[in-house]
């Protein structure tokens, strides 16, 4: 008797101890609120990202691109390339652009990453309406072009605003911008 | 407190080698062997093992108002048995019913066992203590189970974790330990977490910032680098993450206490 109602208190001390199962959510919140104010303001596009662990079911692209495309903001001016040389700052800035830590650029500076493609003579693409235009877009929203990219979306979550974008357009297309050393040779 | 002398002799004598080897050039990875071999030949033995030291004259201290030593918690194994239980963590343990892992485990160990209170458990005091339990399953692979299915739920949830891009730089631990492995941000190499096992090599001094770390500070300085506020210590997202990452890395031989860059 004394076995059973022993049993029975280390069952029901169990039973207290036992907590309901971790949930995402739970998880996340258990980090602080810093951490889950971060993690709860995924927007849509991040979420679907997060859940097909960045390749989207074909069926879903489509609506995708769209939703990226109606992101995009244009400058007042309408003037898709600005100022190069603010372009430049931008572009190595790691605060706004951060570009160099994926992209190689002006060959002189060597700290730069290799996730991206290289970008030193981006400019020998021309200056096309097209050009600028993808230039542009793919700088101020890259998952417009490329779903899921490991690329972020510098104009989309305010890193860079619209007239920021178009200068690093200029930087990158302007044949006298040093990321163009083929472009500029005397 | 003879050890802990011992550490401070020991670790000014280390960085002071690094300092002196710091304008060394070359591939990061060349960088980690070249001033693991001088560490070694100056001062015979890795920062890693000093706070592993360190932690071991802690761990069978009597302290805290209960006046017991750590030999009286049970790491996973069994009461007192430190050999191997790192190379299971994190895993689940019924006495809190949630699965902890190495830095959480000291926690509650020095919590309920010792009973000091939450305020006055110190974030170096867990660090030793985790280096030297952790450097006692060396000579293991590593071996976590889901079997529990809270394990499974904690596994399951680092997995998502894994996954999520967030932030203002739309990052995941995905994009770059394992979309981009192996490439580089900056000059910084992206290590392959779970092809190379990584997991089992915390904890690590990190003579870039002189530091020792366990994987939950690893993962801190993770989010910290991608914009993403960190989660606090022992709090359930790190043991998620780790949980992944550490079941990933099932079978490698564990190395702790590593050195890296």
């Amino acid at each position: 008797m004394k076995r059973m109602i022993l049993l029975m208190l280390s069952l029901l001390f169990t039973l207290a101890l036992a907590q309901d199962p971790p949930t995402l959510e739970s998880v996340i919140a258990s980090g602080g609120a810093d951490f889950a104010g971060v993690m709860n303001a995924q927007d849509e596009s991040q979420q679907l990202c997060s859940v097909h662990k960045n390749t989207l079911p074909t069926e879903m692209v489509a609506d995708f691109l769209t939703l990226q495309k109606s992101l995009i903001q244009y400058p007042e001016s309408g003037e898709l390339m600005g100022d190069w040389e603010s372009g430049m700052k931008i572009f190595s800035d790691s605060k706004t652009g951060n570009c160099y830590a994926c992209h190689q650029a002006v060959p002189s500076e060597v700290a730069a990453g290799n996730v991206g493609p290289m970008l030193t003579n981006y400019g020998q693409r021309g200056t096309s309406e097209a050009i600028v235009k993808y230039t542009y877009e793919k700088i101020y929203n890259a998952w417009a072009y490329q779903p899921c990219s490991s690329m972020y979306r510098a104009g989309v979550n305010g890193r860079i605003d619209a007239s920021q974008a178009a200068d690093i357009v200029a930087f990158l297309l302007t044949p006298e911008s040093p990321i163009n050393p083929a472009l500029n040779q005397p | 407190m003879k050890h802990s002398l011992y550490l401070m002799l020991g670790l000014s004598l280390i960085i002071g080698t690094i300092a002196a080897y710091a304008q060394f050039g070359g591939s990061p990875e060349e960088e980690v062997a070249k001033q693991k071999q001088q560490i070694l030949e100056t001062s015979g033995i890795l920062p890693g093992e000093l706070f592993a030291f360190e932690g071991e004259e802690l761990f069978y201290l009597a302290r805290g108002p209960n006046n017991v030593s750590m030999e009286a918690c049970d790491f996973g194994l069994g009461v007192g048995v430190v050999d191997g239980a790192y190379a299971q963590m994190p895993r689940y343990f019924e006495d809190t019913g949630k699965v902890e892992d190495i830095d959480s485990r000291v926690r509650t160990c020095m919590m309920a066992t010792q009973g000091i209170v939450k305020d006055d458990v110190k974030r170096s005091e867990v660090v030793s203590l985790s280096t030297f339990i952790a450097m006692r399953s060396q000579g293991f692979n590593q071996e976590v189970s889901l079997e529990h299915p809270t394990a499974q739920a904690m596994y399951d949830i680092g997995e998502a974790l894994w996954y999520s891009r967030a932030g203002g730089l739309d990052m995941s631990c995905a994009i770059c330990h394992e979309v981009n492995a192996n490439k580089r941000i900056r000059l910084q190499g992206l290590g392959d977490v779970k092809g190379q096992a990584m997991a089992s090599h915390w904890p690590a001094f990190r003579f870039s910032n002189d530091s020792m770390w366990t994987m939950e500070d690893r993962l801190r300085g993770c989010y910290n680098n991608v914009s993403v506020k960190p989660p606090s210590h022992y709090s359930d997202p790190l043991i998620a993450l780790q949980m992944y990452m550490s079941y990933q890395a099932n079978g490698a031989p564990m190395e702790a206490p590593g050195f890296v860059r």
